[in-house]
């Protein structure tokens, strides 16, 4: 899994999934060209306008794959005195059998390494997969504050390398010191650099070990679509290089009626490189571009499909339910995504109470 | 097996003098009575986050500047088996009253909805299942009006 990733190789994969997408042959970015339009293909021929709708009739595969999804949501904590066995039986109580933990939390205090072995064997006890840490900082913010968060990212490796997770989560950041607050040149030849040379320092410092760095895409940064994060991998050179997929962040208006689609087009393209998922949905209810918060299953996103392909990637895939406003909103979309996944033939590890 | 959601909306409305002809036809204009009613979920539009005040209410589709205008009547048109509701925003929907499921377009376009609509005794009973926003993908919403 670890170690340089052959540009041949890689190259090959995405051409592979192109021509699998209908899209046109040697179309994926190689470094220093591009010779595909990033965009999704046109409804009603190159001279009409915006191809915002949907064509009618969008074919829909909903063959389920054999890769077993585990729901997550942020319940895992470090603090001083909690009770792992407690913490692990009440998540699988309710349904959810893999977790994560920020980062910040994590490094709050040390652990000690009667403690850590604690939580491994008590996940492994009540079968939660304790897989990742998702990363505070902003690897390419101005310098210094750069190069600390770099630091941090390292540090949280190395944690997950300790703990046995699959993997860190982290995002490429902006080059304002607040990564939610894009920049204008983020998505500069500058910005793409940054993000390049952060990354090949993370995972420079980090060579040898096997858990993946998964990059969450966000609209805000340079890593904003499934073209982009194919071509970091390659750009950084490391196979590592993974994706925290976040479908719904990279949602904007010319794609947000056609999630199917936009759905498909972004598997075909990532498949295995996908390490992790976020399950969100989205609506776009107003005048301006802004996309409102929707309930699992209710908006736009195309839930059918989404569960559909992630069940058909070659390996089990976590799922993080995030950014709903209460305990009840989370046993609501767990409910739901259940529902879909049911209705698809997606299997969903672990029962939730009714 | 699909996730199913039913929703049992009590709506009380006013007839205008046109409205009421009988105790099984509506035809006539209608407005609601907000202080007997249920509020109206937004379906296509659940959001986790509250809403801005007056959305869904006075402001959408007012336009800038907008406020809240006289409320405007639903329309009712009604035969003996078939019924033609045009609602306040303007979507004409249409029933045919024969206890059979018909498919018609969702409010997006994108999707069918099933509808049965039927007389039991004096009250007409409306079962609407379709996709919860009209989107594909969506979980499953179930609504059933009771006239």
């Amino acid at each position: 899994m670890a170690g340089n990733i052959s540009r041949r190789k890689l190259f090959n994969g995405a051409l592979a999934a192109g021509l699998a997408a209908g899209s046109a042959p040697g179309g994926f970015a190689q470094a220093g060209k591009k010779s595909q339009e990033t965009k999704l293909p046109d409804v009603w021929g190159q001279d009409f306008l915006y191809q915002w709708s949907p064509p009618d009739n969008v074919k829909r595969d909903l063959t389920p794959g054999k890769s077993p999804i585990r729901l997550s949501h942020i319940q895992m904590t470090s603090e001083e005195g909690t009770d792992y066995g407690q913490l692990f039986k009440s998540m699988r109580a309710g349904g959810w059998t893999a977790c994560e933990i920020g980062s910040a939390q994590w490094f709050n205090r040390k652990l000690s390494e009667s403690e850590k072995r604690n939580i491994k064997a008590e996940a492994k006890a009540n079968d939660i997969d304790f897989y990742g840490i998702h990363c505070a900082g902003n690897i390419i913010a101005p310098d210094p504050e750069a190069e600390h968060w770099q630091r941090h990212i390292i540090d949280a490796y190395n944690s997950a390398e300790e703990m046995g997770c699959k993997l860190i989560l982290t995002h490429t950041g902006s080059m304002y010191s607040n990564r939610n607050t894009p920049h204008p040149l983020n998505w500069s030849r500058e910005g793409w650099t940054r993000s390049v040379n952060a990354l090949k320092n993370i995972a420079k410092s980090t060579s040898g070990g096997k858990t993946w760095i998964a990059i969450e895409p966000v609209n805000s940064e340079a890593i904003n679509n499934p073209w982009a994060q194919v071509r970091l991998r390659e750009d950084v050179g490391d196979s590592r290089i993974m994706s925290g997929l976040d479908i719904t962040n990279m949602v904007y208006p010319g794609v947000a009626f056609r999630m199917t689609e936009f759905t498909n087009l972004v598997f075909d393209l990532l498949e295995d490189q996908i390490a992790y998922i976020h399950a969100k949905d989205f609506v776009w209810n107003g005048m301006m571009a802004g996309l409102n918060w929707a309930m699992n299953g209710t908006g736009n996103m195309d839930y059918e499909t989404f569960l559909t392909r992630i069940s058909r990637i070659k390996h089990p895939v976590n799922m993080l339910v995030e950014f709903l406003s209460g305990e009840e909103d989370y046993r609501e979309a767990q409910r739901n995504i259940r529902a879909v996944a049911k209705k698809v033939g997606v299997q969903v590890e672990g029962t939730q109470p009714a | 097996m699909k996730k199913q959601i039913s929703l049992a909306l009590g709506i009380a409305i006013l007839g205008l003098p046109v409205a009421t002809l009988a105790a099984t036809n509506f035809s006539g204009s209608w407005v609601r009575d907000g202080s007997k009613s249920d509020p109206v979920p937004m379906t296509a539009y659940w959001l986790t986050r509250p809403q801005e005040a007056g959305i869904g209410g006075g402001r959408g589709g007012n336009g800038p500047g907008g406020g809240r205008g006289p409320q405007v009547p639903m329309v009712i048109q009604q035969t003996a088996n078939s019924m033609e509701v045009t609602q306040p925003q303007g979507d004409v929907h249409k029933y045919v009253l024969d206890g059979k499921p018909h498919a018609r377009p969702t409010d997006t376009g994108i999707q069918k909805a099933t509808v049965t609509a039927s007389f039991q005794g004096d009250t007409l009973v409306i079962g609407t299942q379709q996709p919860w926003g009209g989107m594909p993908g969506n979980i499953s919403l179930d609504v059933k009006e009771v006239w």
